[in-house]
């Protein structure tokens, strides 16, 4: 297990400098300068040159690159140029938030998706088959900002139920323990601030999460089916075990790998939706902070911001692979 | 009864809505008077000098105090922490403090504390204000406690414009005792109305009165949240509902949600945004005097403002419009809406065949620019201008229009209350090139208006500059945008022209 570990640990290196080399090059393909956007219209050639020096632009791209991973490697991301604060420090505030919408985006998916997709495989062309296949590629096909939209003017602008943006309200949020509002006020025993930072979250995260529904939902009906019509289920059955005990012991058990491996593929779906969500519904994590850094080319933001998603993906794949030993025993990692 | 497991999940559900909605709803009702405004632009640093944008001059303005501010109501500059200021010669101005204005540490403003701020401003590397709030003074000395001079490179007439509004005064002892960065973050003591309580970057702001501070008001709210919201959606909703109590910039197609509305009204203000069609005269066919003015005819602006902006608009018979320093209010129109004309001017000019351009437009950039553009489009073509709409992003846009590469563009110049510094910087020979548009006349007529100390004399000027423009369009002067606030019946509120969030003006009723 440990040398897996380290050899895991040790092949996302690659990957890593991979991703920062491509969006090193991809910023600097990109039409437009840091400098003529974040300078205020007033700004001279003399005063854009400045800039471009201070913050290392007018270095070759080789060198530039070389910096950032030399001080990256000490944790040190730069500063960014549009909030003139450390990015690692910026990074560190709001991935929290990110990190809190998709855990609940994904439990949502979990919760309601696997349970539909169980219920449809197990019984086939029946009407929950019917209502979870509509209801499957209702959340498949649906884009995210219009889901947002949508919810924002019903929920909150008809309905008046949730509030339409952020992430709290103002003033009822305790102190800052783990930066997830949810746990901290669990912690704190704070049970308005609970359920105020729930409310806040409730929109988002099925926004979020509603494609990764759509989709639990129709693979787990599929591997459902699949494992159904293997001869160990048929063993099981003739053994005079109930419905329930060979549907949930021994058909989902197996089906469960299919769905984990799908659960860690959407993630990187469901990171990139984070993007738009955190916009549609003004949720200040990093996919916000993305959005910004875009806008103004700010190098190291974004540079830092998608290290942090790709590390995020990275572990969380990882995570899961691990989990296939727990489920399946016959799986080794030595 | 038997309840099933679904109902009993459901009525769970249906708890905790009613719970969360509650904690939503309950949550504001305290004692203290609350007011939240949703804003559309960044919230980027707690470094008062750090960022250029109007809003956080506003923002700042608030906590730090400014020396003197522009008042709409009056029509020109104000003093705010100073009492008066001095024309010396044609270089020197003198500033003279109002006496027992405090910091909120209860510290007093003195002049030292001004030529701080002006060291910070132009000396800081983060300040982002030097190029266009300290550039044009060469020092700042104080006389006495409380008395500034402060000298200019060359005759600026137009120099309160950039100072007052623009200048945050910080204090010298904070930046002396802690440094800048921790000064800006944890020791932001101002003078102004508010104390700065909470600055999370690109997301909120909260300000808490300073009480006893003479730019409050009676009814001025105890908390002021500014939260950045960018969806006019989500701005909309969260003022129906409740959430904010003020949100910035209403477009068009929202306006009958907040009519509609019981607990909230539309407030809506002129704007000091110009809006206009520039063409460079360094390419062809934009070095004809003719086919620019052919564009000016050729576009119907009328139609334009009632189809696509429902009205929200003012149109421009001149660079500028009525409230903006030296609108000539006898100007008479120059280019109606006249596609025969256009079409005859063009011919003249020597393209009788007809001429292709490129036309280039930011996307969302402005009010509906991308429809506005491509209603123009036809309206050019028409007329045997043959356009090519091109909608890059605005990095790109921008950074080669400030290059001076783009020959067609939709373009908006805000701040334009003073409008000397504004047209000195896009039609002026050589001052950028964004344009390349060079008039030795018009070039003569700015530099008389800089040097102008009397005011009727400059108004005089600025208005000979202004029509030598119009006639030799540049650019076709377009409109300035109304601009639409929603607000609470709650909060009695006139959003200012420039966009300034002074939240003091704003008074909760009872």
């Amino acid at each position: 297990m440990l040398t897996y570990t380290v050899k895991r640990v040790i092949g996302t290196v690659p990957v890593l400098l991979l991703i920062t080399l491509l969006v090193f090059g991809l910023l600097q393909l990109a039409p437009g300068d840091p400098a003529d956007i974040l300078l205020p219209e007033e700004a001279t050639h003399e005063d854009i040159a400045e800039a471009r020096a201070r913050w290392g632009l007018d270095k070759p791209f080789h060198e530039q690159y070389l910096n950032f991973l030399v001080s990256a490697v000490q944790g040190d991301f730069g500063e960014s140029f549009r909030y003139k604060e450390s990015v690692l420090e910026l990074l560190t505030q709001r991935f929290p938030a990110t990190l809190e919408l998709t855990f609940f985006a994904t439990l949502l998916a979990v919760l309601i998706g696997v349970p539909l997709g169980v219920w449809a495989g197990a019984r086939p062309n029946s009407w929950v088959d019917n209502f979870g296949s509509v209801f499957g590629f209702f959340g498949i096909s649906m884009p995210s900002f219009w889901m947002g939209i949508m919810l924002i003017l019903i929920v909150s602008g008809y309905f008046n139920l949730l509030p339409s943006a952020g992430r709290e309200t103002y003033g009822i949020a305790g102190p800052t323990i783990t930066g997830f509002y949810t746990v901290d006020s669990l912690i704190e025993g704070n049970w308005k601030g609970f359920f105020d930072a729930l409310s806040y979250i409730i929109m988002p995260a099925a926004t979020l999460g509603v494609n990764m529904l759509g989709i639990l939902m129709r693979v787990t009906r599929s591997a459902i089916l699949d494992v159904t019509h293997e001869e160990f289920v048929t063993t099981a059955r003739a053994k005079g075990l109930s419905g329930q005990v060979v549907l949930w012991r021994h058909i989902v058990r197996n089906a469960l790998i299919t769905i984990i491996t799908v659960v860690g593929l959407e993630l990187g779906t469901l990171l990139s939706g984070s993007i738009i969500v955190e916009t549609v519904f003004a949720w200040p994590g990093i996919g916000n902070l993305l959005i910004n850094g875009l806008g103004t080319r700010d190098y190291p933001l974004i540079t830092g911001v998608v290290l942090a998603y790709t590390v995020l993906f990275v572990t969380v794949n990882f995570l899961i692979d691990i989990s296939y030993g727990a489920i399946d025993p016959r799986i080794r990692f030595d | 009864m038997r309840v099933s497991a679904s109902a009993r999940m459901a009525s769970r559900i249906a708890a905790c809505a009613v719970l969360a909605t509650g904690v939503a709803v309950g949550a504001t009702a305290s004692a203290e008077t609350r007011l939240t405004i949703g804003i559309t632009s960044n919230l980027s640093t707690v470094n008062p000098y750090g960022d250029s944008a109007s809003h956080l001059y506003g923002l700042w303005g608030e906590i730090y105090g400014n020396l003197c501010r522009y008042s709409f109501d009056k029509g020109g500059y104000v003093g705010h922490l100073a009492e008066k200021w001095v024309v010396e010669d044609e270089n020197t101005w003198l500033f003279h403090l109002k006496k027992g204005m405090k910091f909120h540490n209860g510290t007093e403003v003195t002049a030292k504390d001004v030529v701080h701020s002006f060291f910070r401003m132009s000396k800081d590397p983060e300040s982002s204000q030097k190029q266009n709030s300290s550039r044009k003074i060469k020092s700042v000395e104080a006389v006495d406690k409380y008395t500034v001079k402060m000298i200019s490179h060359k005759p600026t007439s137009s120099l309160l414009s950039y100072i007052c509004g623009l200048w945050a005064i910080t204090s010298k002892d904070a930046y002396d005792k802690y440094g800048a960065k921790e000064a800006d973050k944890n020791h932001p003591y101002g003078a102004g109305p508010y104390k700065l309580k909470e600055f999370v970057i690109g997301n909120r702001m909260v300000l808490e009165k300073a009480e006893g501070n003479p730019f409050l008001r009676p009814g001025s709210p105890d908390i002021v949240i500014v939260r950045k919201m960018t969806e006019s959606e989500q701005r909309v909703t969260a003022l129906l509902n409740g959430e904010v109590q003020i949100a910035q910039f209403i477009p068009p197609h929202l306006l009958s949600r907040v009519e509609k509305s019981k607990n909230s009204r539309l407030v809506p203000t002129s704007s000091v945004e110009i809006m206009f069609l520039a063409m460079n005269p360094a390419m062809k066919p934009w070095d004809n005097k003719k086919v620019r003015q052919a564009v000016c005819h050729a576009i119907n602006r009328e139609g334009i403002v009632k189809a696509l902006l429902k009205g929200q608009a003012q149109l421009l018979q001149g660079p500028i419009g009525p409230g903006q320093y030296a609108y000539n209010p006898d100007h008479k129109p120059v280019y109606d809406y006249n596609p025969e004309k256009a079409k005859k001017l063009l011919a003249e000019a020597g393209y009788a065949k007809g001429v292709d351009v490129d036309l280039y437009t930011p996307v969302a950039r402005y009010v509906n620019d991308k429809q506005i553009t491509q209603a123009m489009v036809p309206m050019l073509n028409a007329v045997g201008i043959r356009t090519k709409l091109h909608t890059p992003e605005w990095v790109t846009q921008w950074a080669n229009v400030r290059k001076g590469k783009v020959p067609f563009f939709y373009q908006g110049r805000g701040s334009v209350i003073d409008p000397g510094p504004a047209l000195s910087q896009y039609f002026e020979t050589g001052v950028s090139p964004r344009i390349k548009f060079s008039s030795a006349d018009y070039d003569k007529l700015m530099q008389a208006e800089r040097a102008a100390f009397d005011e009727k004399k400059r108004i005089a000027t600025l208005r000979q500059a202004m029509s030598v423009l119009t006639e030799e369009a540049p650019a076709c002067f377009m409109w300035t945008h109304t601009l639409q606030y929603g607000v609470a019946n709650s909060v009695d509120y006139q959003p200012r022209p420039d966009g300034r969030p002074y939240m003091s003006e704003a008074t909760m009723k009872n």
